[in-house]
């Protein structure tokens, strides 16, 4: 299977390939990233085509922790002639992480809008949830919210046909 | 900088969550200070949708049923778009309970006549599309009505099943009811007339797209009339006039794509129809017998227009029709998929032929004619791959179905095409049928699973699938709720646990407990499921350590209950053969006493020797074979009427395969171990069918028969019956000419016990007159017999080695003898002391009996032999030793008796030492 070429990137400049992005975490942390690998987070594209991108852009949700992380994940992504295959053991090797952390992960990955890593994380969680019935998830989860009686009934009487 | 942040969120009404994931970050909360304990209800609105749509509707429901907040959004209405309610029975209390879910439903998918029935109760009147399979019994009432509630309706397909049911009527009330009609496919009508194909043309202006597929009956003419459409099939329908079908639908002023495959379509009217259209770009004519057989048909080269059939280059064909996409063959679908820019008349031509093209390759891949390899090979497999790779979820079924019944060649022996499954391997199918299964859509599942199950036949797939991630992915289906997903699923671990090579693998899956609990969760009424799982937990407990891993995980339980309760012969023949394998590892486990104190198992085994079904009947045998060297369970067979259902087995399975006759014998061999067995064997006649299965050329039935019928030679009274129905040509027949040495062997020892004197005192008490003439007949009998042990005694004699053996007392001498002497499976037979103790006495027979008694003794001893420690204790406490010294010592003795005797007391020794180092 030959590897497909990166989403067009019309919005990279030709004239320096290489320029790069800086970053500012909530904890005050700098990170660099290529732009090429920064576009994937839509959130960060719009503030580079609006030309925000001369100082360190500060991302006020994002701690420096999970920011290294992130901008690990766009630069693999955005590596030029890396195949499905180890890519794909590369993602399952990066969510490979304990609940809190991929928790973040989608934070980081819905605020700064990063489809990939919202999708990957997603579907970790997916996994998690799978196959668990409603009391299996609600412990898994911790999840102390409980409904009425009556609420009770009502959720029952939706979700029946479901479990048929 | 965050002020785009807002914007941007405001723009999508999402506040609350964004306040949220701010108040988290203001805190300045890190993660690792917050030691996991992260609340999940707080996820952004999104994300947690994003996370819905990532599950089935089970999951869903579950998720939606954990917490207030997540119910609320399970019904967010991007998420009922679209629903798939195939696996499910729709009924009017499930739809009145999904209404007020489906106020803006789209798109929806059913199965069945009586989910057709329920839909209206829906209330989805905004329906855009709606799709039925399994509609044979759907009515024109029920048409009707569906048909008035939706007027909204844009595509209405019901098929592939025939609908036999439905008349033009129906087709007219949908004309009238839905203006907005643009796509129509139908199967399986009888007759389509040409007032209700009229009323569609006068009433539905947009409609561009019809399928009349499978009908009997189509009025051209009137189809001539529709201006509007663009694509049209006819695929499958029969009895078209073909005269007047080129005469009209060429001037049909905006037809783009037409479908006349599996017609009897000949070349005059693809010719006519090709050169006459402005309009045409695509005429598909796949599987058209008449067209493929006109050899003088040269295909049109019409610039922009393209045939395809059998014999035309598809890949081609379509790449010819783009102008902008500079692709060359297979790759124009790929290009086509990427293509950033969107034509839409392009767009539309390629998602019909799509449609079009995995119905016709899955209805040639199900009637798999002749002559078709080269298609598959060239066209056919690239063509499923890439429509597996369709936006349209139904062509990716399509593909998964038509990818797993194109390999099968030979249902009835599960045998497939090693060219077309390899075929598929080579083109990256493994990857991209492990794919679909991972999608949460069910049906993509249960087809994925089910190609995979079937390609894994190869053994060279079934490799690639487990280094593909495939096992993991299977044990995970095994363990969905939906029966059809994990039905396929098991049957894909059935097929990969066949070799040796990813039995651990599944284990390691966990796929093993998955198999268990699939037993436990369809017990009543999943045959398919059950014999499926029952037959991987088959294979797997042929491995030693896999069988342990079925027992600790309740499989011993779950199948004996299957052998019990099951009226199905394919799960009872698959429960069966797992308990043989489960009990096949007596040394090494405890599966075989276990199976044995299950409640009725034993009974339950011995109830299917009688079943009508000859497999089932085989493999209850070969159970109670394996279950029987246990020798609690031996006893207890025999108690649940095992010796009389075997005995008949073995008296009615003259015409059956080997298989059974081998498991017959086994199991009589079995039961024959305990002498009050073997009596009552004999007594019920299990004698002269085990004489008919030692005559029989298959080795493996009289190598176990002459096992059987030496067990039951040692009690007198059946070696005499042996004597009277003709066992002692078949005996010496065998003895002298099979070319198994252990059957040879056993005939042997069977022909010794016999007429080493014991059976004459049995036969002298009778009447005189009687006794005397049996024991004439006698003489003659044992005359064979001894001539013939004493050559099978040479047969392992070298002379040489006999001679240099005799002149020297070195060790090496002897064991020269030992390895030409030795058979190897002699050392699995297990002899007990009453045996041991015949054979002691035998030693002292003046005739060749003395020789073959040491030979015997020598096989028992052999150190490394599996019971040879056993064997060795019995002769101490029978006080072998002096015996066998003088045998060997005795001069009148033949040589080979010296020698054999010299060697067992040699490995007596052996054993001996080794057990007082032990000590």
């Amino acid at each position: 299977m030959s590897s497909s070429p990166p989403p067009s990137s019309a919005a990279a400049s030709p004239s320096c390939p290489k320029k790069m992005i800086a970053l500012r975490s909530s904890d005050g942390e700098t990170f660099e990233i290529e732009e090429a690998a920064a576009l994937q987070s839509k959130t960060l594209e719009n503030m580079i085509d609006e030309d925000c991108a001369g100082t360190p852009i500060p991302l006020p949700n994002v701690t420096g922790k999970i920011l290294a992380k992130v901008v690990e994940f766009c630069s693999k992504h955005a590596e030029p002639g890396v195949d499905d295959e180890s890519l794909r053991a590369w993602d399952a090797e990066f969510v490979n992480v304990e609940q809190a952390t991929v928790f973040d992960y989608i934070l980081a990955a819905n605020f700064l809008e990063i489809p990939t890593l919202l999708n990957l994380t997603c579907n970790v969680v997916a996994d998690m949830i799978r196959g668990k019935t409603p009391d299996e998830i609600r412990k898994f989860f911790n999840i102390k919210s409980i409904f009425s009686p009556e609420e009770e009934e009502e959720v029952r009487r939706e979700n029946h046909w479901a479990f048929e | 900088m965050s002020r785009r942040l807002r914007r941007k969120v405001s723009r999508k009404g999402k506040e609350k969550v964004v306040a949220h994931s701010y108040t988290e970050f203001e805190e300045g909360v890190s993660t690792s200070e917050r030691n996991g304990d992260v609340d999940w209800t707080c996820l952004p609105d999104d994300t947690v949708i994003q996370l819905f749509s990532c599950l089935n509707y089970r999951d869903r429901a579950s998720l939606a049923s954990s917490c207030k907040t997540w119910r609320c959004l399970s019904a967010s209405s991007c998420l009922w778009n679209s629903l798939d309610l195939r696996a499910h029975k729709c009924d009017l209390a499930m739809a009145s309970s999904l209404a007020s879910r489906c106020r803006n439903l789209q798109k929806l998918r059913f199965r069945g006549a009586e989910s057709a029935d329920a839909i209206i109760f829906l209330q989805a009147r905004n329906l855009r599309e709606i799709s039925g399979d399994y509609c044979r019994k759907i009515t024109d009432a029920t048409l009707s009505v569906i048909a008035a509630r939706h007027e909204l309706l844009e595509c209405l397909q019901l098929g592939p099943d025939f609908c036999e049911r439905i008349t033009s009527d129906a087709i007219k009330q949908i004309a009238f009811c839905c203006p907005k009609l643009t796509k129509l496919r139908l199967s399986g009508i009888r007759d389509v007339q040409g007032d209700a194909i009229n009323a569609l043309g006068k009433h539905c202006l947009h409609l561009i797209d019809v399928g009349f597929l499978d009908c009997l009956k189509v009025d051209e003419l009137a189809l001539g009339n529709v201006a509007s459409l663009r694509f049209l099939s006819v695929a499958g329908t029969s009895n078209l006039k073909w005269g007047v079908v080129s005469h009209v639908w060429h001037k049909l002023p905006n037809l783009v794509g037409l479908d006349v495959s599996r017609t009897d379509v000949g070349p005059a009217a693809i010719s006519r129809l090709l050169n006459l259209s402005l309009s045409l770009k695509v005429l598909c004519a796949l599987n058209c017998p008449v067209l493929e057989g006109d050899v003088n048909f040269i295909v049109p080269k019409i610039k922009g227009k393209s045939l395809l059939a059998h014999f035309t280059d598809i890949f081609e064909g379509i790449a010819s029709l783009f102008v902008d996409i500079t692709s060359k063959g297979k790759t124009v679908f790929l290009d086509w998929r990427n293509s950033k820019k969107t034509h839409k008349c392009m767009d539309e031509m390629m998602s019909w032929f799509e449609w079009i093209l995995s119905h016709s390759l899955l209805r040639s891949a199900e009637n798999n004619p002749q002559g078709l390899d080269d298609f598959w090979l060239k066209q056919g497999a690239p063509l499923l791959l890439i429509l597996m790779q369709s936006s349209q979820e139904d062509v990716q079924e399509r593909a998964a179905t038509g990818l797993a019944t194109f390999v099968v060649i030979d249902d009835e022996h599960a045998s497939i095409d090693r060219g077309r499954a390899e075929a598929v391997m080579r083109d990256g199918g493994i990857r991209l049928l492990l794919d679909l299964a991972k999608s949460w859509r069910e049906g993509l599942q249960s087809e994925a699973a089910k190609a995979i199950a079937n390609l894994s036949v190869n053994v060279n797939v079934a490799k690639a699938v487990a280094e593909e991630g495939g096992i993991d992915i299977l044990a995970s289906l095994a363990r969905s709720m939906n029966r059809l997903v994990a039905e396929e699923a098991a049957g894909g671990l059935w097929n990969l646990s066949v070799g040796e090579e990813h039995k651990g693998a599944i284990a390691e899956a966990g796929g093993v407990k998955a198999l268990v609990d699939l037993i436990f969760k369809w017990s009543s009424g999943g045959d398919g499921v059950l014999e499926r799982a029952a037959g991987a937990l088959a294979n797997l407990a042929a491995d030693d350590k896999c069988s342990m891993e079925v027992a600790l995980a309740g499989g011993v339980h779950a199948l004996v209950m299957l052998a019990r309760n099951c009226k199905f012969e394919g799960v009872q023949e698959q429960a069966a053969r797992a308990l043989a394998n489960l009990a096949a590892h007596g040394d090494s486990n405890g599966n075989n006493a276990a199976v044995g104190q299950e409640v009725g198992a034993l009974e339950a085994l011995v109830q299917l020797t009688r079943s009508p079904h000859e497999g089932v009947r085989q493999e209850a045998a070969g159970a109670l074979w394996n279950l029987s060297f246990d020798d609690r369970n031996r006893e207890a067979i025999a108690s649940a009427g095992g010796v009389e259902a075997l005995v008949a087995l073995a008296q009615t399975c003259s015409n059956a395969s080997p298989g059974l006759q081998e498991r017959a014998a086994g199991a009589l061999w079995g039961l024959s171990v305990s002498e009050a067995n073997s009596v009552a064997i004999g007594r019920e006649g299990g004698v002269a069918p085990l004489i008919a299965l030692a005559r029989s050329d298959a080795e493996d039935v009289h190598e176990t028969a002459a096992g059987a019928l030496w067990n039951l030679a040692f009690n007198p009274g059946n070696a005499l019956r042996i004597v009277e129905e003709g066992g002692v040509p078949a005996l010496v027949h065998l003895c002298s000419s099979s070319v198994s040495k252990m059957a040879r062997f056993m005939a042997a020892l069977a022909l010794a016990y016999m007429f080493d004197g014991r059976m004459d005192e049995y036969a002298l008490v009778g009447t005189s007159s009687e006794s005397t003439s049996k024991i004439v007949s006698l003489d003659g009998s044992r005359r064979m017999a001894l001539k013939h042990i004493e050559a099978f005694i040479l047969m392992f004699s070298d002379r040489q080695a006999f001679t240099a053996a005799a002149a020297s007392s070195a060790p090496a001498a002897l064991a020269e003898v030992t390895e030409g002497a030795r058979i190897q499976e002699a050392g699995h037979l297990r002899c007990s002391g009453a045996e041991i103790g015949r054979f002691i006495s035998m030693l002292k027979n003046p005739s060749v009996l003395k020789a073959c008694a040491a030979f015997a003794l020598l096989q028992f001893t052999i150190p490394g032999g599996r019971h040879a420690l056993h064997h060795a204790k019995l002769m101490q406490n029978a006080g072998a030793a002096r015996v066998l010294r003088a045998t060997a010592a005795a001069a009148t003795a033949p040589i080979e008796a010296k020698i054999f005797a010299r060697i067992v007391l040699r490995n007596l020794e052996h054993h001996q030492a080794e057990s007082s180092k032990g000590l």
